[in-house]
């Protein structure tokens, strides 16, 4: 059996109410989504309540998961609606006046990026990046989805996302070329 | 963005035919402005990827279990739920009059339920010189079809503790645990969660109910 075939088996012996082998799924699955979530909204305590929420409104809607997609897919889907629910609710507004002042004046041929940047800077760098770039790099480098699984997750073409994740990295190299060195 | 520039993103994601990927690189060697990209890329891609995952702390899995909505709920668990669920209540003569009703009722209901003394006994293991202690535990549910032990030490299973019924009406079960301190509930009918009436403590779940504690001592 495979693990899709485990995945269905179990979804259907939630659907007929027997909800304790659920937790298989959410065993599976709680660090990928934990981790989404916190790469989405930086604050670890409101990723956990997200992720949680995420696998209970997952259970709920299971009557709706379509067999043929993945559980994880459908699942990544709903961990990202939430996140920009709750970003929209934080008015989280990324500082875009500075970081597009400097953007717009490209790299700086001078600097040449570092291995050794540190998780503060990549972290600071997520939070300051525009949503949608970030949604991208979070599938893409950290959970190392194909784009037709973003596709799947975001209901945007596997095309454009290939342009947004192409333009999230541009954005990302000039942010850390800039900021390098300055934060110490 | 420019043609290289897209055939560099195209390479660092492994989409180009091997002709392509030979003439980028190709050109790559031989400008310095695409190699200085190309340089950047790898190293923001290198950067993200090595990124270590936070890890999840133990009880997120159980809290998620003990959270989600019952199916198809008996109306009787629904009862339950309205007793026992966390809500914001607007006092008057009329709600002290229907809470001291409840109050009664789960009264009486726990005296039927269970009979007065320990729930629980505690057994030197059975292997000499190990660490585990076999846990006797009880409770009194004579009109249920089904008991089972729910606890951290099995996951909040409510299939895994499955009880023994006695003639008088008594469940039972023996599980093997080492010394420490536990939270467990009695699951009645595979849906009523039920706190241990003669725990010695208790401690609040964060769902409205308590868990009972158990202590077992190392000595």
């Amino acid at each position: 059996m495979t693990i899709q075939e485990e995945e269905y088996s179990i979804i259907e012996e939630c659907r007929r109410g027997a909800s304790e082998v659920y937790a298989v799924l959410v065993e599976r699955y709680q660090e990928m989504i934990y981790n989404v979530a916190y790469r989405m909204i930086g604050d670890s305590e409101a990723a956990r309540d997200i992720a949680q929420e995420s696998f209970i409104a997952a259970y709920t809607a299971l009557k709706d998961f379509r067999y043929g997609s993945k559980f994880s897919t459908w699942l990544c889907s709903i961990v990202m609606n939430r996140c920009r629910d709750y970003l929209r609710s934080q008015k989280q507004m990324v500082p875009l006046d500075g970081i597009s002042e400097l953007v717009a004046k490209g790299p700086n041929p001078e600097v040449i990026l570092s291995d050794k940047q540190t998780a503060r800077d990549l972290h600071s760098a997520l939070k300051a990046m525009p949503e949608d770039y970030r949604q991208v790099i979070v599938l893409k480098h950290f959970e190392d989805l194909d784009y037709r699984e973003m596709e799947a997750i975001l209901g945007v073409s596997a095309n454009a996302l290939k342009v947004k994740t192409y333009r999230a990295r541009e954005w990302l190299k000039k942010y850390i070329e800039k900021g390098h060195g300055q934060d110490g | 963005m420019d043609k290289d520039l897209l055939q560099l993103h195209r390479l660092l994601d492994g989409g180009l035919s091997p002709e392509d990927e030979k003439d980028i690189l190709q050109k790559i060697e031989a400008d310095p402005r695409l190699q200085r990209e190309f340089d950047g890329l790898v190293s923001v891609i290198n950067l993200l990827e090595a990124g270590e995952r936070l890890p999840v702390d133990a009880a997120f899995s159980s809290e998620v279990m003990k959270r989600l909505p019952a199916r198809n709920e008996p109306l009787g668990k629904k009862i339950r739920g309205f007793l026992f669920g966390e809500r914001v209540l607007r006092w008057n003569v009329a709600s002290f009059v229907a809470v001291s009703a409840v109050l009664l009722v789960i009264t009486v209901s726990g005296l039927f339920y269970q009979s007065s003394g320990k729930s629980y006994r505690v057994a030197d293991s059975v292997v000499p010189g190990s660490a585990v202690k076999t846990v006797s535990l009880s409770f009194n549910a004579p009109e249920a079809k089904a008991v089972s032990l729910a606890g951290d030490f099995n996951k909040w299973s409510v299939e895994a503790g499955a009880m023994k019924r006695k003639s008088d009406g008594t469940w039972t079960i023996e599980v093997p645990l080492k010394p420490g301190v536990y939270h467990y509930m009695f699951v009645v009918d595979g849906e009523g969660w039920v706190s241990d009436p003669r725990a010695e403590s208790y401690r609040d779940d964060g769902f409205g109910n308590k868990n009972a504690i158990l202590r077992i001592d190392s000595i």
